[in-house]
């Protein structure tokens, strides 16, 4: 298992590196500039050149190239053009925020979608079952933004019941721990609602479908008939078999909570790395960019490596080799 | 199994139940003492000699020592001086030279004093090209040896508190370029200049004005606190002021409505309504015109200048004949757009001399009236007709149509290119618009790769043409490329006598020949709307912006946070 996830690791790392050089091409010869910025009145046109040149992008591009990839071999992720601060700290700044997020979001998801989709295929063709599916449809088709700026005019501003932006209360830092903690779960519960609620409807659909799969298998009809109760039937029977495909998705569906932030984020002022990715993209700053890239790269890579592993922990007859 | 589910209901409802505290006790002020202002984005730099954001300079104003208590004289609309780190000045050598006495009881948060080295020091690095301060024009009239600022030529210190700067002439804003705030010599004398943007101490600024930054948690919020040791001119009556990156316009909007946020701007014109009628906790109130949009016309013929690597400078097909731009300007139906957009927060703009400089604005230039017939009859004196009967004007074989291109996201601009659009086509003009990306369409707005363009443009507090106007055509600044040399005159003229109003006829020239050549059709000067909470009081909104002297803010009574 240890030498399958390390040969994995390595295989990614052309993958990534691949990656990475297409970015830095596609950014850099994309149109705008760095250094826009410097260029409005009252500001000598000069200091636009002098900017460039101190980001290095006076260079030809094989030497900016070259001199990237030297930068990269150790792991030197460069200066932030706009932010003034090296890329590594503002990746340290963003990604716990994005995680938290993230992480809690993507477990509504499997939490809620398990619950829906096996509610829906224990009670198939009941008006149990109806609902939930035109309900599960109405809700994965609702565009994030919408659904976003929805709760934020409804549940925070007309009924007053959770902030609307950012991760804490002004003065916040002056709060006791755990004031301080729930003042940030209050921050949380829009955001993570949002990007949880419809990727769970998807999820609820998978469930269901495999379920009921499942469900027509010869050992669920053992179990019955051996006289099991129906919800260690399906609870522990079936529902180990069925999560399979369910597990593909949520691998699948890491690096997409990441780019799903970026939405969300946008929206609820929330000062992760979708926020961070916007501005930067918006500012042309290439070594924040390109950063972003390479993290959302391995959040791919790692996503689908979990994928497989949880097949083997899910699945026995599954052996990674 | 049942403890589990009992303790997340428990969490659940105390999540609930805290949640309604804040509407409930509505007569307790949720943070006594602290005000909250949203900005759209973060401070890029507490080091005002490199940042370039302009909140960057406003929140650096309330840390960094002033020189001069700058304030705007609104009757007379200029600038006016008084003292503040800077105790006393003299003008001197038929006022080549100013002489600056400093206060000798000024501090920076560490016990060290502010003196007129640390001065000399800033200046320096202001007029270091290394260093790409954006504010390395303010000492392009100072002391320059073989076409470098000489730093030791410009400031001479006499002592510890004075020191004398020499320009190389006299002009009406050296007050003004005088008053770029210092940072401490102790602090920065070893830094490395080409990375002073990104040196470590710009994130600890020493404060040595009314407030010193307590906190910054970067794309989230700046936490100022007041400086008690301050005496430029005094700490300030807050404990704290927070400002807030929150850069969704909704969000920012629906914090200022529930109350968790105390001041915010720019608010649009359609929210105004709704706010004055259901939100009476908070009140209105405008920053005097400094902003203007205009649609650019290509006076020169980019194309072929830019094929030609510069050099070919011929009129522009179209837009190269002042009576088309007359035409046009007349042909805009600029009052629909104030009227449908901006409601009363517009108005007609005649060139780019904002009404508030009262002693430069000509006040005899009339707007261009709403006028097709007119615009109708000057195209035909300049040769464009509909001669094949399509209802589209030719000339030449030329149909008239062009692309109008606006920064996308840009809701007034879309609202404008519209009108435009439409009013153009009664005239027989086809226009197509065209949204591009921010970061784009600034880039060929300098390049001059865009004909025709919706922009606007922020005036500084000193008058100062040359930044845009006059014949260099390379000056990314001029988008229309228009050249003329009665106005390089007139912007030479301006700048170089003694007092301000001596400048006033020139510059009053300078609007009349804008007015009559039209290099763009200038639409209106926009009034920015700030909202405020009631619960905060002695602000002062104005030219200066909004967060002006900061320090005098204070906390009125607690006002509910959601009122309906």
């Amino acid at each position: 298992m240890l030498l399958y996830i390390v040969k994995r690791v390595i295989a990614a790392i052309p993958l990534i590196f691949g990656l990475l050089t297409i970015t830095f091409f596609i950014i850099r010869m994309a149109p705008g500039d760095p250094a826009s910025l410097y260029l409005q009145g009252n500001v000598d046109p000069g200091i636009a050149d002098r900017v460039r040149r101190n980001f290095g992008l006076d260079d030809p591009l094989p030497v900016q190239y070259v001199k990237w990839l030297k930068a990269m071999a150790t792991g030197e992720f460069g200066v932030s053009f706009s932010k003034h601060r090296p890329v590594v700290d503002i990746l340290a700044d963003a990604i716990p925020n994005t995680l938290i997020l993230t992480t809690l979001a993507l477990f509504l998801n499997i939490a809620l979608g398990v619950l829906i989709g096996t509610l829906s295929a224990v009670t198939r063709g009941s008006w149990v079952d109806n609902i939930t599916t035109v309900l599960a449809l109405f809700v994965y088709s609702i565009p994030e933004f919408w659904l976003a700026l929805m709760l934020i005019l409804g549940v925070s501003l007309h009924l007053d019941l959770l902030p609307a932006a950012q991760m804490h209360s002004p003065n916040a830092d002056q709060l006791p721990a755990f004031a301080y903690i729930l003042d940030l779960a209050k921050h949380l519960v829009l955001p993570v609602f949002v990007l949880g609620f419809a990727s769970a409807a998807a999820t609820g659909r998978y469930m269901r479908g495999s379920l009921l799969d499942v469900i027509k298998q010869d050992y669920i009809r053992t179990a019955r008939a051996k006289g099991l109760p129906e919800w260690k039937v399906v609870g522990k029977h079936a529902m180990r078999n069925a999560m399979i495909p369910v597990i593909t998705i949520v691998g699948l569906s890491l690096p997409f909570l990441l780019g799903g932030a970026v939405v969300v984020e946008a929206v609820f002022d929330w000062p992760g790395m979708g926020n961070v990715l916007l501005e930067a993209i918006f500012s042309r700053d290439y070594p924040v960019v390109i950063a972003l890239t390479a993290v959302s790269g391995f959040m791919v890579v790692l996503g689908n490596l979990l994928a497989d592993i949880l097949y083997a922990v899910v699945d026995p007859r599954i052996r990674l080799e | 199994m049942f403890t589990r589910y009992s303790t997340l209901l428990l969490l659940f409802s105390l999540l609930l139940s805290s949640c309604g505290k804040k509407s409930g006790s509505k007569s307790e002020d949720p943070r006594p003492g602290t005000a909250v202002v949203a900005i759209m984005g973060d401070v890029d730099n507490f080091n005002p000699v490199v940042s370039a954001e302009l909140i960057a300079s406003q929140v650096n104003d309330a840390i960094f020592p002033q020189m001069f208590d700058v304030k705007f004289a609104t009757g007379e609309g200029r600038l006016v001086y008084g003292p503040m780190l800077v105790k006393s000045w003299e003008f001197l050598n038929g006022q080549k030279d100013i002489r600056l006495d400093l206060r000798g009881d000024v501090y920076w948060e560490d016990g060290v004093r502010v003196t007129a080295e640390d001065i000399k020091f800033s200046y320096g690095l202001y007029g270091n090209p290394e260093v790409s301060s954006p504010r390395q024009n303010y000492v392009r009239n100072m002391i320059w040896t073989n076409g470098k600022f000489d730093v030791d030529k410009s400031i001479e210190i006499i002592n510890d508190s004075t020191l004398i700067f020499h320009f190389d002439h006299t002009y009406p804003t050296q007050l003004f370029h005088l008053n770029l705030p210092p940072i401490p010599k102790h602090i920065f004398q070893n830094a490395d200049l080409r990375t002073l943007d990104s040196n470590p101490a710009n994130a600890r600024p020493l404060s040595a004005g009314p407030f010193r930054l307590e906190k910054w948690i970067r794309q989230q919020e700046i936490i100022l606190a007041r400086n008690p040791k301050c005496n430029l001119p005094y700490p300030a009556k807050l404990q704290r002021v927070i400002l807030r990156v929150i850069s969704e316009p909704v969000t920012r909007l629906t914090e200022l409505k529930k109350g968790t946020i105390d001041m915010m701007w720019p608010i649009n014109p359609e929210d105004v309504q709704d706010l004055q009628l259901n939100y009476p906790s908070i009140r209105i109130e405008t920053m005097p015109p400094r902003v203007y949009e205009y649609v650019g016309w290509a006076n020169i013929d980019f194309k072929a200048w830019n094929e030609s690597g510069r050099k070919v400078v011929k009129p522009h097909p179209l837009f190269g004949n002042k009576r088309v731009r007359q035409a046009l300007t007349y042909g805009i139906n600029r009052q629909e757009i104030i009227d449908g957009f901006l409601g009363g927060y517009g108005q007609l703009a005649t060139s780019d001399i904002s009404p508030i400089f009262r002693w430069a604005y000509n006040f005899d230039l009339k707007p261009y009236p709403y006028n097709p017939e007119k615009a109708r009859n000057l195209l035909a004196m300049a040769g464009w007709t509909d001669t094949d009967g399509d209802g589209i004007l030719d000339h030449n074989g030329r149909k008239f149509e062009f692309t109008l291109r606006y920064n996308a996201g840009n809701a007034r601009r879309a609202y404008a290119a519209n009108i435009i659009q439409d009013n153009l086509k009664k005239l027989g003009i086809i226009v197509k618009i065209e949204a591009v990306e921010g970061v784009v369409f600034y880039e060929k707005i300098a390049r001059k790769e865009y004909d025709a363009f919706l922009a606007g443009f922020s005036v500084g507090l000193a008058i100062d043409p040359s930044d845009r106007w006059g014949s260099d055509i390379r000056n990314p600044m001029n988008h229309a490329g228009f050249m003329n040399t009665r106005v390089d005159e007139l912007i030479r003229y301006g700048q170089n006598v003694k007092s301000y109003l001596e400048a006033a006829p020139f510059w009053k020239e300078l609007q009349a020949i804008l007015h009559e050549e039209q290099p763009f059709t200038f639409l209106y000067w926009i009034e920015e709307i700030v909202g405020i909470n009631n619960r905060l009081q002695n602000t002062k909104v104005g030219i200066l912006g909004a967060m002006n002297e900061m320090w005098n803010w204070t906390i009125g009574s607690p006002q509910g946070s959601v009122v309906y």
